[in-house]
């Protein structure tokens, strides 16, 4: 978003009054080799799903908390948004999902050296979680063991 | 490592990485089919891996500007135009131009939400003209678990996709608020989805108005 001054009335109302949890520290882990030999899982809050699977709703209290497995070799022909938000412009995505899923870069990313490898599978949650508990307290664990089970080293997270 | 659209919350929560983007909702990564700004975008994000502690917070230095998402509300239809057609024929009519998306795309479309093939969605627009006329419609390709008015925000996401994917194959020029402006001023089809978004809203029921909110403002 752009700084919060360049906003209009509106949408800096909603940024604003938008909650979001508030912690005091961080937990930090350096990366352990180098980038060219790590594995990179992708984790998206852009509501996406393979197609044929389950899609998001939006009308869970709170926000849907749960998530969707993307194997990372999905064709990109097999994945669909059920973000179904009107408060954010999906022209860009229907353009070129990379624009919040960046599935083609990785790939440009191992080809040119820069990764090691991408993970198997990949993630999304739903956006515009307003109670964010069930992710933090639930959810969340659950794909952070899945992403330690696969040996993953580097979680690229991508919001919409 | 997590790209970030408000800095203000990564303030908050203090994630580990995170490089604050300034570009608009549903524009993370700066600017769709170009893969080389992209790649700029994921490696200052990639770079935040060097750092020897953190929290780290970094700014990418992007030029973005304020966008202002275009809503039905800011635009003036052309009623004119809109009430001389039949959504159902108009859906119809750009399904050429759609299918010639897809197929320029290899396969990629946001177009699938519903389950019913967009061939068949002469079918879909009944349903949300009776939806309009009665709030008593439903469709049989609803799955159990889905409520019909979650049902028919997938329908009509479904159709917005296919008239904006089909409207970008025909002028693949235009600008995202030339695209936003023909969709709410000069189709049937949003009357249509605003007529629907009517319905809900004039009921006692929270939720439902949540609903109507999330198909037109």
């Amino acid at each position: 978003m752009p700084r919060l001054e360049d906003l209009s009335e509106v949408e800096r109302k909603t940024v604003t009054f938008f909650p979001c949890m508030e912690f005091d520290s961080t937990p930090w882990v350096s990366l352990s080799k180098d980038l060219s030999q790590s594995k990179v899982a992708l984790i998206t809050t852009a509501g996406l799903h393979v197609r044929g699977d389950k899609p998001f709703i939006s009308d869970f209290k709170g926000g849907d908390p749960s998530f969707r497995v993307i194997p990372s070799n999905t064709s990109p022909a097999d994945i669909l948004q059920s973000h179904v938000s009107i408060g954010f412009d999906h022209t860009g995505f229907y353009k070129d999902m990379n624009i919040a899923f960046p599935i083609d870069r990785l790939r440009e990313l191992v080809d040119r050296g820069v990764i090691g490898s991408v993970s198997d599978n990949y993630y999304s949650f739903m956006g515009a979680i307003r109670d964010p508990r069930r992710v933090v307290d639930d959810t969340g664990p659950q794909v952070a063991q899945l992403l330690k089970d696969e040996g993953v080293d580097v979680a690229f997270l991508v919001p919409i | 490592m997590l790209v970030a659209l408000v800095r203000e919350h990564v303030e908050k929560v203090k994630p580990p990485r995170a490089l604050f983007v300034p570009f608009p909702y549903g524009h993370t990564l700066g600017k769709p089919n170009d893969p080389e700004y992209q790649h700029s975008v994921i490696a200052s994000a990639l770079d935040l891996l060097n750092r020897p502690s953190g929290p780290v917070l970094a700014d990418f230095q992007g030029e973005a500007g304020p966008k202002e998402l275009i809503q039905a509300s800011a635009v003036q239809p052309s009623t004119s135009t809109i009430n001389g057609t039949n959504p159902a024929d108009e859906v119809t009519s750009l399904r050429e131009l759609y299918e010639r998306w897809v197929t320029d795309h290899d396969g990629r479309t946001m177009v699938g939400l519903s389950g019913i093939p967009q061939r068949r969605f002469r079918g879909t627009v009944r349903f949300m003209e009776e939806y309009a006329q009665n709030g008593g419609a439903d469709m049989k390709e609803r799955p159990e678990d889905v409520s019909v008015p979650q049902f028919m925000r997938y329908c009509v996401d479904g159709i917005k996709a296919f008239y904006y994917e089909a409207r970008m194959s025909q002028r693949s020029n235009d600008t995202e608020e030339e695209i936003h402006s023909w969709f709410w001023g000069e189709t049937a089809i949003s009357k249509l989805i605003q007529d629907v978004a009517k319905r809900m809203n004039e009921t006692d029921d929270a939720e439902l108005k949540v609903f109507a909110n999330g198909l037109a403002r």
